[in-house]
């Protein structure tokens, strides 16, 4: 009870450094047509671990912040927001996404950093008062399923209509977002390899790929 | 002479192999049959004939090879008959046969079809002489015309399934690239989501005043929160335009 204070950064990096954090994320991604999505969807029921009761659906509003660190040159620091637009009540997440790497054809997936963390919903006016600056924001709502550790997400990505939720949205195009994730400590990699054979189980319906998105 | 000997002997130590294993993958059928009833399945049971087909193929294959010695003209003659029971017999017909005696000698040693199959042999045989011609000719064809219809009915149901799995081959795409790279991009970049971005920061800054600052003392929060942030509109766009202008340069998706 009486710990001395600043052992919680003392703890922090000591879980960082003997890698319990799940901080990788390693995933692939692709879409689906509109109209083959609910063939995948059957496809994803079977293959996956909550058979049962059915895929999760969600329906969030996700926003990206982003901070300038230096001049032009250097990338500014991302942080998106994100709220559950079908559960009011539920915390925001706040989460970090760090650059993507592909590297080699050896490597199955591609590997980021992520952070998340729960917040309360004022968290879009903490952000903006440390300087941050709405990069974009957009409307995701699909369907998620689970299959050991991995995730799997069948999502329509909508435009935000200025100012007016959620009516009227415009989807960015006629198919789903497939992504195929795993959040888990550093080093892991074994976990790579079983993502890139459960996405060989969705050819040739879905062709998930490593891409990269940011240059 | 003595060549000849050796040759049998190889023969018949070949033909014991085979009939040995052919003996054993028919134990552990019946061995399967009678303990694993319940969780045998067919895929299963099946792999068992077709082992045992295989054995009788090997076996019937060094009995119709040239080297082979003609068994049908050897003779096993029974030197000693006893009724006493002897254990070496026993031990090596794996305990059925206890005795070398009267009673059960001509039974193992008989070349001929049992009795009772005899029997049905020589009254199917009488049967088939019995018959003319033209019946015989005419059950033939009945018989053949049968068979093609199942024949028939086979490869319908092949073809009928071929020309599924073809078409289902051809199928039509399911997922488009283009679409795969313009949400991908959207999502992790933000492209194609920033186009009234100035607008959007308006918005949400409203959005944040009216929607989500629920329980605040609304005047005080809107002006504090809307001092950096108009603050910051006048750098803004500069940068966001840039950002664009570099974005479509370098990677235009519809590569």
């Amino acid at each position: 009870m009486a710990a001395p204070i600043g052992t919680a950064m003392d703890s922090l990096s000591a879980a960082l450094k003997s890698k319990i954090i799940p901080n990788q994320e390693y995933f692939l991604q692709g879409s689906i047509l509109d109209s083959a999505v609910e063939v995948l969807l059957h496809r994803l029921r079977g293959l996956c671990d909550n058979v049962d009761t059915g895929p999760e659906t969600f329906h969030d509003h996700e926003m990206c912040f982003s901070i300038r660190r230096g001049p032009p040159p250097e990338l500014p620091l991302f942080l998106r927001v994100r709220r559950a637009l079908d559960y009011p009540d539920m915390p925001w997440q706040l989460r970090y996404i760090g650059q993507p790497e592909l590297g080699d054809k050896s490597q199955p997936t591609v590997v980021r950093s992520s952070l998340d963390i729960a917040t309360s919903n004022t968290v879009v006016e903490f952000l903006t008062e440390l300087g941050c600056r709405l990069d974009f924001e957009y409307i995701i709502r699909g369907y998620m399923f689970r299959k050991g550790r991995m995730k799997v997400t069948v999502s329509k990505i909508f435009k935000m209509n200025q100012g007016k939720l959620p009516d009227g949205m415009e989807p960015m195009s006629q198919s789903y977002l497939v992504e195929l994730s795993v959040l888990a400590p550093s080093g892991q990699n074994a976990i790579a390899e079983d993502i890139r054979i459960f996405a060989e189980q969705l050819k040739p319906l879905v062709q998930l790929e490593k891409i990269n998105y940011i240059r | 002479m003595q060549r000849e000997e050796k040759q049998l002997d190889s023969a018949l130590e070949a033909i014991i192999m085979r009939v040995n294993d052919l003996k054993s993958t028919i134990a552990a059928m019946i061995f399967k049959v009678e303990h694993e009833y319940e969780t045998l399945n067919w895929p299963n049971f099946l792999d068992n004939f077709a082992l045992i087909s295989g054995h009788l193929t090997s076996l019937s294959k060094i009995l119709s090879h040239d080297k082979a010695p003609n068994l049908r003209n050897l003779t096993v003659l029974p030197l000693h008959l006893s009724p006493e029971k002897d254990e070496e017999l026993l031990r090596m017909t794996e305990g059925r046969i206890s005795t070398f005696a009267h009673d059960l000698v001509p039974d193992y040693l008989r070349t001929k079809p049992d009795p009772l199959v005899e029997q049905k042999m020589l009254t199917y045989e009488t049967k088939v002489a019995s018959l003319t011609y033209d019946a015989s000719h005419k059950q033939v064809a009945q018989y053949n015309k049968v068979i093609n219809h199942v024949w028939d009915i086979a490869n319908k149901a092949r073809e009928e399934w071929e020309s599924e799995t073809s078409s289902r081959a051809t199928q039509a795409q399911t997922s488009n690239s283009a679409d795969t790279h313009l949400l991908v991009y959207a999502v992790g970049n933000g492209k194609g989501l920033k186009s009234d971005t100035v607008q959007m920061v308006q918005g949400v800054g409203n959005s944040i005043g009216s929607n989500m600052m629920v329980g605040r003392a609304g005047g005080q929060s809107q002006t504090s929160s809307q001092g950096p942030l108009a603050g910051q509109m006048t750098k803004a766009p500069s940068t966001i335009k840039t950002n664009i202008k570099a974005a479509s340069q370098i990677h235009p998706y519809t590569r």
